[in-house]
């Protein structure tokens, strides 16, 4: 049974928990085996394609768009529908038990790490396919291609960084938020810094560019080295810097372990990432390997992330959705909407998801969901208000007959407990006489419905 | 050890911290010095440029360092010969116009930082540049005076989420973006019994949702109460800025106990082709708070109530290559109030022949202004709730 617990954990913090028929398998597998396949699952990750508005377009052709003010209105439109597309599709394939989920947890990890706004389709496509490719790979790699996608070049304003005219904003956030953390540069490292990834671009039809013509080729003084560096250079010694594999390390602990860092456990992160030369692969099997990832305090009390929550949801109830724009009106009710994070730092997290009006929604969710309850949540602007006329419910069909199936033949006592360790990762006992009670309907079949509801209302369904 | 920190240590200790309001034994201290006075903090994030807001178009170092992005004299409003308002700004003219807006320059603090999220945690907390603290400022302002009141609304946000300056050890403000979801939200049979079931001896974030749980149900029926039959008569502009500042004044004329709004508009991080960008801003700013203020005016409360702006950080004063600014330092600040004491521009433009790596130097404290509002307007002593004592100013 404890192991039960250790895998219940596991699938929840490298994954987005388990649906009925995955919690059953679970009681037959070990926990070494269970992460090496997690692991390997995760390396077979496919290119994602989809739709996009001008990669199929000639340069004529995208010359032509421009010029003409309504068709470039329409392709706008367009690509933001599709952005709008990739997010639901994202969340779904989280949800979904036949696709790897630590693939997609990981994606999502460094789509927090590396945040950025995507604003057209085609951008926001190639960031998540090169996250996806590098997010169990090497780190030294990842910043590299990092550094050279186009949405993020155009978001940190890498387009305007020119030589002579330095524009400071990718390269202070590569050593900030990226990569080694406050307190290790200075101003003057930001400048020098700025000066390499001079003429770091991107075209029109958003692939990388160097332009020579706009990179400054001159000797550089960074981190008390001198020489003509350019952007990988510079990411070069940042990365030999041990400070930069603790301060991953950190964040990977803070977001898969516990936000209160165990010192001891975090240097023997950075450890293996820095001997390992930044191989991921090696720092997340070690994790789930470890007996520390598996301690108590780590065990059902971090504050799922709306997403997390979602995909987690969805996994569980077997959700399919008539309309999914219903996920993405739910993601900006809570706080997270997938390409669009609130800016470079990524979502601040923690108990920072949770506040009076976010909670409320939470634990009101799957009583919508239930009831098919028209919902209405002040939208961004007025055009964005007009495309989603019509798509006021969040309208989601949930399958609960292999729930039911599974507990039919319990009396209450035993629905309640079963359905308790199928939806919560807490020791919850002192809920269960009140929830028995407050359920008063006779048949099997209404009781589990109900206790369903019910659980999945509790304010420790929060949790993971 | 002082004997309030040392209650707030053993409150810590003993798991006391999630309390429900309803549940603390004392009664407020608030009711009884309660100044009546009314606060609303704006905060335009992204770090506006304040040099483009205030113009000193009588600079001609202003023009060399901004070419193309610097503003013509016949493109702004002028204020006194010296100074002008950015076009953007219109709206709000005629507050200034009336004695009812204090400007103050060049406001900083030493050491100043660049990155945004940094600078604004050291606004909103009010701490020095090397120093990290957890708390906001107004956050502390309720642990201080608002330790075990009653209401639970007594600092609002109007957003979605909390901002760390509204967050205490013991006391945090109350975020709402729309007093009427909410009461929907909280209706229902099953939470209301959750909020009352046993719950001990987990995890502090398990304490946390409980806690925000039960608070949440008692504030949304008070607001909703409140709100429901006054409806402001004046005409917000349909933006989501102007919409919260709606929100704020039908709070406000329906005498709610709050005394403290906080509300921002973000986009400011103008980077590139800044010029349009930050007055289309600029001007949802000023129509909202104009039409804000002229409700407060028709109820008598705009004397009583203290309105202000502020950004993490001003900009490099040296124009970039993208018709846009980097991130900079010194930054000025508004103030807007029937009650204000000084008026008009209160100090001196900035000085762009004493840059230090090409930015604006301080020359007033933003501490300062916090601990004037904390004493003068909130009648407390700012250095509990700063932690250090600054020189106050007049402005109230």
């Amino acid at each position: 049974m404890k192991e039960l617990q250790q895998l219940k954990h596991l699938y929840w913090r490298a994954g987005f928990g388990f649906s009925i028929k995955e919690f059953k398998a679970l009681q037959k597998f070990n926990i070494y085996e269970t992460v090496d396949l997690l692991i390997n699952n995760a390396k077979q990750y496919q290119v994602l394609e989809s739709e996009t508005t001008i990669s199929n377009l000639s340069m004529a052709e995208i010359k032509a768009i421009k010029k003409d003010k309504s068709k470039l209105k329409e392709l706008r439109k367009k690509s933001k529908r599709l952005v709008r597309k990739l997010n639901t599709d994202w969340v779904l394939r989280m949800a979904n038990p036949n696709r790897s989920a630590l693939l997609e947890r990981m994606s999502l990890f460094w789509h927090n790490h590396f945040a950025c706004e995507s604003k057209t389709s085609h951008l926001a496509l190639n960031q998540l396919n090169t996250i996806r490719q590098n997010c169990l790979g090497n780190f030294r790699s990842f910043v590299k291609a990092i550094a050279r996608d186009p949405s993020m070049i155009r978001y940190l304003n890498n387009q305007q960084n020119v030589k002579g005219k330095p524009n400071e904003n990718f390269a202070r956030e590569l050593m900030e938020l990226f990569t080694i953390g406050r307190g290790f540069y200075t101003e003057q490292d930001v400048k020098e810094a700025a000066r390499a990834f001079t003429g770091w671009s991107s075209t029109v039809k958003g692939t990388f560019i160097f332009r020579k013509n706009q990179h400054d080729f001159g000797t550089k003084t960074f981190m008390g080295k001198t020489g003509r560096f350019d952007g990988d250079d510079i990411i070069d010694i940042i990365l030999n810097r041990k400070e930069t594999a603790t301060f991953i390390s950190r964040k990977i602990y803070k977001y898969f372990v516990n936000e209160e860092v165990i010192t001891s456990e975090l240097n023997e992160m950075a450890d293996i990432l820095y001997a390992a030369d930044y191989d991921l692969e090696k720092l997340m099997t070690h994790v789930f390997k470890s007996d520390w990832f598996y301690a108590k305090r780590n065990i059902g009390t971090k504050i799922k992330s709306p997403i997390e929550f979602m995909a987690g949801l969805i996994r569980s109830l077997e959700i399919t959705f008539n309309n999914k724009m219903g996920i993405l009106f739910m993601e900006r009710a809570l706080g997270q909407t997938l390409f669009h994070p609130p800016n470079v730092a990524g979502w601040p997290g923690g108990k920072a998801w949770i506040d009076n009006s976010t909670l409320m929604l939470r634990l009101n969710l799957v009583n919508l969901l239930y009831q098919n309850t028209v919902i209405k949540y002040e939208l961004e602007d007025e055009a964005e208000r007009q495309s989603f006329k019509g798509f006021k419910k969040f309208n989601g069909i949930v399958e609960l007959s292999r729930i039911v199936d599974t507990y039919n033949d319990q009396n209450k006592q035993e629905i309640t407990k079963g359905l308790m360790d199928f939806f919560l990762l807490t020791n919850t006992s002192n809920k269960e006489k009140p929830l028995e009670s407050s359920v008063l309907t006779k048949d099997n079949q209404s009781i589990i419905k109900e206790m369903t509801f019910k659980i999945l209302s509790l304010p420790e369904y929060q949790l993971c | 050890m002082k004997r309030r920190t040392f209650l707030l240590k053993s409150a810590l200790a003993s798991g006391s911290l999630y309390a429900p309001a309803f549940l603390k034994s004392f009664k407020t201290k608030l009711e009884s010095s309660r100044s009546g006075k009314n606060l609303i903090v704006i905060q335009l994030s992204g770090g506006n440029d304040g040099l483009n807001t205030i113009i000193p178009f009588r600079d001609d170092l202003y023009y060399k360092m901004r070419p193309f992005i610097g503003l013509k004299k016949d493109k702004l409003i002028d204020l006194n010969g010296n100074l002008g308002f950015n076009k953007g700004l219109q709206a709000i003219k005629e507050i200034y116009d009336q004695g009812e807006m204090a400007i103050i320059n060049n406001v900083g603090y030493p050491n100043p930082d660049r990155s945004h999220f940094r600078s604004m945690d050291i606004w909103q907390t009010g701490s020095a540049s090397n120093e990290y603290l957890s708390t906001g400022w107004i956050g502390r302002y309720l642990d201080n005076d608002c330790h075990g009141c009653e209401s639970n609304t007594h600092a609002l946000e109007i957003d979605n989420n909390l901002s760390l300056a509204m967050k205490g050890i013991e006391e945090s403000g109350f975020a709402v973006s729309n007093p009427t979801q909410l009461k929907k939200n909280t209706n229902n049979e099953f939470l209301k019994a959750v909020a009352k079931m046993d719950h001990d001896h987990e995890h502090e974030n398990v304490a946390y949702l409980y806690k925000t749980l039960i608070d949440t149900q008692e504030s949304a029926d008070y607001l909703h109460r409140k709100v429901k039959n006054h409806k402001s008569s004046s005409s917000f502009p349909n933006t989501k800025f102007g919409k919260k500042l709606k929100t704020v004044s039908e709070l406000m004329t329906s005498d709610t106990d709050t005394k403290i709004y906080y509300v921002s508009l973000s986009g400011f991080d103008t980077h590139a082709f800044q010029m349009g960008k930050q007055e289309r801003l600029l001007q949802q700013y000023a129509e909202a708070v104009k039409a804000l203020v002229s409700d407060l005016k028709k109820n008598n409360l705009f004397d009583d109530t203290l309105i202000m702006t502020f950004s993490e950080f001003g900009r490099r004063v040296k124009q970039n290559a993208s018709k846009g600014t980097d991130h900079g330092t010194a930054n000025v600040l508004f103030l807007m109030g029937g009650g204000l004491k000084k008026k008009g521009i209160l100090n001196k433009g900035p000085n762009l022949s004493k840059l230090v790596d090409g930015d604006l130097q301080y020359t007033v404290d933003f501490r300062s202004i916090y601990a004037t509002i904390l004493d003068k307007w909130l009648g407390t002593n700012h250095s509990q709730i700063l932690g250090h004592k600054f020189q106050g100013l007049d402005f109230v």
